[in-house]
């Protein structure tokens, strides 16, 4: 798998979670949403702008809440709260319009609600889960190796020794450059030189114990990536 | 009672989460941070977004680096 394909996965994995998230917090976005709204009504208030109109259409567009009891007790009070500055200001104001006035009895209204005053505490602590789920993995066919296969094999070993062993007097030099390179690159030609090698020697004789910790390493990395 | 400047800042980055603008969303959450860096769930959250962002720009460096070098492979012949 490459560098890209390794991150476009954790992308993937991370854009559905956070999906998820925003699914799950559906009705709770919404809430915030509407008291973010309301918040940003007060402090335009505050500032000495004229926020009839957008009171009005506030309470035109979140009154349901009062009915649908989606609202926890810290969000009505919040809100009352955040409509008592609103009213507030409304009445400093000496010749408030109609209009104000009215929104002002509106506030009153929505704060006495007896909906609003008894909203339940809402389960904070629903249990409910994200579960991230994954596709199946990709199963790629094995292709059975075939001669041809073997004998490409061998020739790129060959190559591969041939550059190796270009200004180099031994065969453990040859070893040794293989083995870091089936390590560090996870380069399949290499691992199985370095294996070829390490037979070889030991075939003749050599102490081949360290080598084959380093190739066992090696082949653990190589199988990691794969 | 009005809502604080952590509070809202959370808020938006839920809401900029819901547009999937995840550059706001981080922008946000790190206004957040201060009042919430407690709070576990916005740490995932917090946490989840910052990394969807560097991965996502990882990529674009990434595509980019090859299309550079496939212009310059034209340029030159």
């Amino acid at each position: 798998m490459s560098q890209v394909q390794v991150l476009k996965s954790l992308e993937g994995v991370l854009e559905s979670f956070l999906e998820k998230v925003v699914i799950l917090k559906e009705e709770r976005l919404q809430v915030l949403e509407g008291i973010n709204r309301l918040d940003d009504i007060a402090r335009s208030s505050e500032d000495g702008f004229d926020v009839t109109d957008k009171v009005g259409d506030w309470f035109a567009d979140h009154n349901q809440w009062i009915n649908e009891q989606i609202l926890r007790k810290g969000d009505v009070n919040r809100i009352n709260g955040i409509l008592n500055e609103i009213k507030n200001q409304i009445n400093k104001t000496p010749d408030a319009s109609p209009a104000s006035r009215k929104i002002s009895s509106e506030i009153s209204r929505w704060s006495d609600s007896d909906m609003i005053k008894q909203s339940p505490e809402r389960a904070k602590t629903s249990k409910q889960k994200i579960v991230l789920k994954r596709g199946s993995e990709d199963i790629s066919v094995l292709n059975e190796p075939t001669l041809i296969d073997f004998s490409k094999t061998l020739m790129h070993c060959d190559m591969m020794l041939k550059r190796f062993s270009y200004k180099k007097l031994h065969i453990l030099s040859v070893l040794d450059e293989t083995l870091d390179k089936a390590k560090l690159q996870k380069d399949k030609q290499a691992l199985i030189l370095s294996a070829f090698i390490i037979y070889y020697l030991k075939q003749n004789a050599y102490k081949v114990e360290p080598y084959v910790k380093r190739l066992k390493e090696a082949e653990r990395l190589f199988k990691e990536v794969k | 009672m009005m809502l604080n400047t952590s509070e809202k800042a959370y808020c938006l980055a839920l809401l900029a989460l819901k547009r999937k603008d995840y550059r706001s969303a981080v922008e946000q959450f790190d206004k957040a941070a201060p009042y919430f860096k407690d709070d576990k769930e916005f740490n995932l959250y917090r946490e989840s977004t910052r990394l969807l962002l560097a991965v996502k720009l990882e990529v674009e460096h990434i595509e980019d680096e090859d299309r550079l070098e496939i212009e310059e492979t034209f340029q030159n012949g």
